[in-house]
């Protein structure tokens, strides 16, 4: 169907100028200060991703995931405090294992795994953080647009 | 081989002393091949209660939908209800316990060890029988299913006729039970754990895709996956947006914000999210009956994604759903050592 909707003209500059979008879950705490400091400290780095701040990343449910899909992100990306680091203790704990399940479904349904992405990024860490921005949007580039679970509308 | 008048003595007993409500079991169906769902009240409707290759039901989601009617009712009856529980159903049954869902005090569980067998998987078996009309099936001691046809008995091996997941099946016997027919066999030497998900998981990546999109694309939604899910007892459901809880205090605005994460329309794209939300929130729960898959009238592999988690979840967290209702669930626990090199 899409194929069918776009000019052989549109494609090639789709092919040409694709920019990933990339929703990234940030938890407040560390990962969200550390891209805060990628910016204070005016690093240099890709501005495909959005920020979404969220309390930790044991509250990024799965469902959060997979909607930033559905409504046309490339890839997504959540970021935690380090181990032992967690505001809440044990909420990246969590998130690891549950994310873990997530990116192997994702993965048996033929989703390419680059496309999700988990990270651990300090507040003092905004090197790090401009780092897996990097070379995600590296990756995706060379993954294309993401088609399978974005609503077509 | 479990002997049916055990089960409706022991049936019987429970009935006569008014020690249950009634004995969820199965019993000849009206039409067709398996035997259906059967609630028996009375202790002399006990000899209607059948046990054979072709009790296929999950019963467990009879005990939730019971619950359900019951919650709705006046004056309800609270002695426990009995169910008749294969292995799987009894692990079933225990998910329900570990989540609070069912007390274990409101249910009497007469386990049935499925042994050396299993049940019949319908459309393998009219593969088998080309045409043929099958009017009973059942296992016998040496893996083989004996079905009967109105041109004579046939003998096929149980790969042949058996549901996948029972031959892939390792637990065979109830996990938890008041009483026990049958012994706990644990070498049924069918086919390896797993399996099928293997197969698919050893695809390239595109062949995957491709497979389920292919798949994903025929689904209709019309939810008779879930619905048939003794796991999916959420009164409201969140890719149902049809299903949310309206009342008359609900005001119109209340009703317009509510988010709709998942859209009902059937594209391929609403499609795989719904079967990617159903599997995740399978995680660690669902206990491979494959009854979603039985119901699916466009044939879709549902198990394939429900197994493909519990594969991880045994693989890396050492997690079986369904042995131990004192267990934590399985994504609101974890490990110290659990897996941590797939992070940046
Ligand atoms: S999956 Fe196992 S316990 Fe369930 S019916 Fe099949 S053999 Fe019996
Ligand atoms: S039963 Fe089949 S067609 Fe119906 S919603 Fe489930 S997967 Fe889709
Ligand atoms: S607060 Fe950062 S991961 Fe929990």
């Amino acid at each position: 169907m899409s194929e069918v909707l776009e000019t052989p003209v549109q494609a090639k500059k789709e092919a040409q100028e694709f920019e990933p979008k990339i929703v990234a879950f940030l938890c407040k705490w560390c990962s969200s200060a550390g891209s805060d400091l990628a910016g204070v400290s005016r690093l240099q780095y890709p501005p495909n991703a959005v920020p979404i701040q969220v309390m930790c990343s044991g509250s990024v449910s799965p469902l959060y995931i997979l909607s930033a899909f559905n409504k046309g992100a490339d890839g997504v990306l959540v970021s935690g405090c380090h181990p032992g680091d967690c505001h809440y203790l044990k909420g990246n704990f969590f998130a690891r294992r549950r994310i873990y399940l997530v990116q192997k479904l994702l993965k048996f349904i033929g989703l390419e795994p680059d496309r999700f992405r988990m990270s651990w990024v300090s507040a003092a860490e905004g090197t790090k953080y401009a780092q897996v921005v990097a070379d995600f949007v590296k990756d995706i580039k060379a993954l294309g647009p993401q088609r399978k679970l974005k609503a077509r509308n | 081989m479990v002997a049916i008048e055990d089960i409706r003595s022991r049936a019987k007993e429970l009935l006569e002393g008014g020690m249950v409500r009634a004995v969820l079991g199965f019993r000849r169906s009206s039409a067709g091949l398996l035997a259906e769902p059967t609630f028996v009240v009375a202790s002399e409707d006990v000899a209607s209660l059948v046990w054979d290759a072709t009790c296929v039901h999950n019963l467990a989601l009879y005990l939730v939908n019971e619950k359900k009617r019951q919650k709705a009712e006046r004056t309800p009856d609270t002695r426990p209800l009995a169910i008749i529980a294969k292995g799987c159903d009894s692990r079933a049954i225990n998910v329900l316990l570990q989540e609070n869902h069912v007390a274990r005090e409101e249910v009497v569980i007469l386990g049935v060890s499925c042994e050396g067998g299993g049940v019949v998987d319908t459309r393998k078996l009219a593969d088998a029988l080309r045409g043929k009309e099958a009017a009973s099936a059942v296992c016998d001691d040496t893996g083989k299913v004996k079905v009967a046809t109105a041109s004579g008995e046939v003998t096929f091996p149980a790969a042949d006729v058996l549901a996948d997941r029972c031959l892939e099946c390792t637990i065979a016997y109830p996990s938890v039970s008041d009483t026990m027919f049958g012994e706990k066999v644990d070498e049924r030497g069918f086919t390896a754990r797993f399996a099928a998900v293997k197969s698919i998981a050893a695809m390239s990546e595109q062949e995957r895709s491709a497979f389920w999109d292919g798949h994903f694309e025929r689904c209709i939604r019309c939810y008779a996956c879930r619905a048939v899910c003794p796991m999916c007892y959420c009164d409201e459901c969140v890719v149902d947006s049809t299903s949310f809880i309206v009342s008359p205090m609900t005001t119109a605005e209340e009703k317009a914000n509510r988010i709709r994460w998942i859209q009902r329309s059937t594209t391929p794209a609403d499609n795989a999210m719904y079967h990617m939300v159903r599997a995740m929130h399978l995680a660690g729960r669902c206990i491979d009956c494959a009854e979603c898959e039985r119901v699916c009238p466009v044939n879709i592999p549902l198990r394939l994604l429900n197994t493909s988690l519990e594969q991880e979840a045994l693989e890396m967290f050492e997690y079986t759903p369904g042995m131990d209702p004192a267990q934590p669930s399985l994504i609101s626990s974890f490990r110290d050592d659990d897996p941590n090199d797939f992070i940046r």
